[in-house]
């Protein structure tokens, strides 16, 4: 995982927030917009095979 | 001794055998609320008239010999994030200030079906995330009682309720639990129904319950789940995977010398306790469960965000902005890296009764602005595993430690087994707790 890479997607992120907020708005919510978005890069940079399917519930049957 | 002091299982003994009524032991709690509420305020709402209204026709039945369950005539708490008919329902927020709902939760049908009493509504945080509810730590009330169920362990813990029933996204159960020095339980994924419980984050938000002993939540659990088998019993004491890595990185000093100590007891009592190694997926559980919530939440919150932004507060109203800033393609993919991590972990635990590791990172935090980190606890939100904490020790403060255990999905009352033994074991004061102001 590159760390420019990280800091590029939350800056991405931001300021699609602030076109869409506006500044004000993004600077009092900048602190979860930030660990929201390094999440997002986290789990985009996760390498998964492409069967894998998303999983919601645990299944009794695996139990 | 007063009432209030018994658990829930003394009392339906006592009841059972003629030496206790339901209206005795409802107007010893309402008592006990009257004289602590005023520090602890763990409650929204306690309607006397209706809990005494309800006990007197338990005891009317009791004297019949009517018992509709071993809950038959015991007060409970429920978190204000249940619906409850006829009774203020608040969600710990002002948007729902007044709102009374015309319906009950299934638990709360179950619960009354059963025979309890709703003896009223416990604090919440706002809308069971972040923002504090106004309870104190009854340990110590300069300190939070965690959250979100904050009023429900707080109850609990001082003898204002033998049971109060919460629900868990993150840490919401276990860390109040752990907290306030009682048990705490948190099902297997919809194990209980959360119909009726307003929603934080569906595929995360569990239903949970806490008591002063193992043998109350166990008898909580068989009376609205009769159905679960108890599976293979062996009689001998059980074999742990102690969880270190990731848990002892992020535990203070404290915790984890409480926790090991704690082990040591279990160890020297016959468990046998293997160094268990979290698989390369479970690193990525914080985060997969960031997105998760955050998008969840969000879409729980989008009609009415979009009318009232201005009357949520502000760890919520950032919260749910950053959640509507995430890509779909990035939601499901940490649904599908949530499968990997439920798989890796599920097969860790076929070698083992359970997984053990301290509930909480810290002891409770000082001051009411915050409610502590859930972190030890929501990868088993993420998971869907059922885990119960125990009260292991105190700290030099003489705050409650708590020993966490994580079974096997659907396997709640193996759980069960092993946290009974574990309680035993450790032997924690289990009465309640005068709240103690330094």
């Amino acid at each position: 995982m590159s760390g420019d890479g990280e800091k590029e997607y939350i800056r991405m992120v931001a300021e699609t927030a602030r076109t869409m907020w506006g500044e004000e708005t993004v600077k009092q919510f900048m602190d979860h917009i930030e660990r929201t978005a390094k999440a997002v890069y986290e789990v985009g940079s996760y390498p998964l095979d492409a069967s894998a399917e998303p999983v919601t519930k645990l299944r009794p049957e695996a139990a | 001794m007063e009432p209030y002091w018994l658990s829930l299982a003394e009392a339906a003994r006592l009841m059972r055998n003629g030496m206790l009524t339901p209206t005795c032991l409802a107007e010893s709690l309402l008592d006990r609320i009257d004289e602590l509420e005023p520090v602890v305020e763990a409650w929204v709402t306690v309607d006397r008239e209706k809990v005494l209204e309800a006990a007197e026709e338990a005891t009317r039945e009791a004297a019949e010999g009517v018992f509709k369950s071993p809950l038959h005539g015991i007060p409970v708490g429920v978190k204000d994030i249940y619906y409850t008919d006829g009774t203020l329902t608040t969600m710990g927020s002002p948007l729902f200030a007044g709102f009374v709902p015309d319906h009950d939760a299934d638990m709360v049908i179950a619960l009354k079906r059963a025979g309890a009493i709703v003896l009223g509504k416990t604090e919440t945080t706002e809308f069971a995330l972040h923002d504090p509810a106004p309870t104190r730590n009854p340990w110590n009330t300069r300190h939070t009682p965690g959250g979100s169920s904050s009023g429900s362990a707080a109850a609990v813990s001082c003898g204002m309720a033998p049971l109060a029933f919460g629900s868990q996204t993150g840490g919401s159960v276990m860390r109040p639990a752990s907290y306030c020095g009682v048990v705490g339980y948190k099902c297997t994924y919809d194990l209980l129904s959360r119909s009726g419980v307003y929603p934080l984050s569906w595929s995360l938000d569990h239903i949970g319950f806490m008591t002063r002993t193992v043998e109350d939540a166990l008898i909580t659990l068989r009376t609205l789940r009769p159905d679960l088998s108890d599976g293979p019993q062996t009689g001998k004491p059980p074999r742990l995977g102690l969880l270190s890595g990731y848990f002892k990185e992020n535990a203070s000093e404290e915790v984890w010398l409480g926790f090991e100590k704690a082990v040591g007891k279990l160890w020297g009592e016959g468990a046998q306790v293997v160094d268990v190694k979290l698989p390369e997926s479970f690193s990525m559980a914080p985060s997969v469960h960031r997105v998760i919530m955050a998008v969840e939440t969000a879409a729980a919150h989008e009609d009415s965000f979009r009318e009232r932004a201005d009357d949520y507060r502000d760890y919520l109203k950032g919260f749910i902005s950053s959640g509507f800033l995430v890509p779909a393609t990035a939601y499901l993919r940490a649904q599908r890296i949530r499968g990997q991590i439920i798989s890796d972990v599920v097969r860790i635990l076929e070698g083992y009764d359970c997984l053990i590791s301290p509930s909480t990172q810290d002891t409770a935090p000082e001051g009411l602005h915050w409610t502590g980190t859930p972190s030890f606890n929501s990868p088993w939100s993420l998971t869907g595993l059922p885990t119960i904490t125990v009260p292991s020790g105190l700290s030099g403060e003489k705050l409650p430690l708590g020993l966490q255990l994580v079974g096997r999905p659907y396997d709640d009352i193996g759980l069960f087994r092993v946290a009974a033994w574990c309680e035993k074991t450790l032997e924690f004061p289990l009465g309640p707790k005068d709240p103690h102001t330094p």
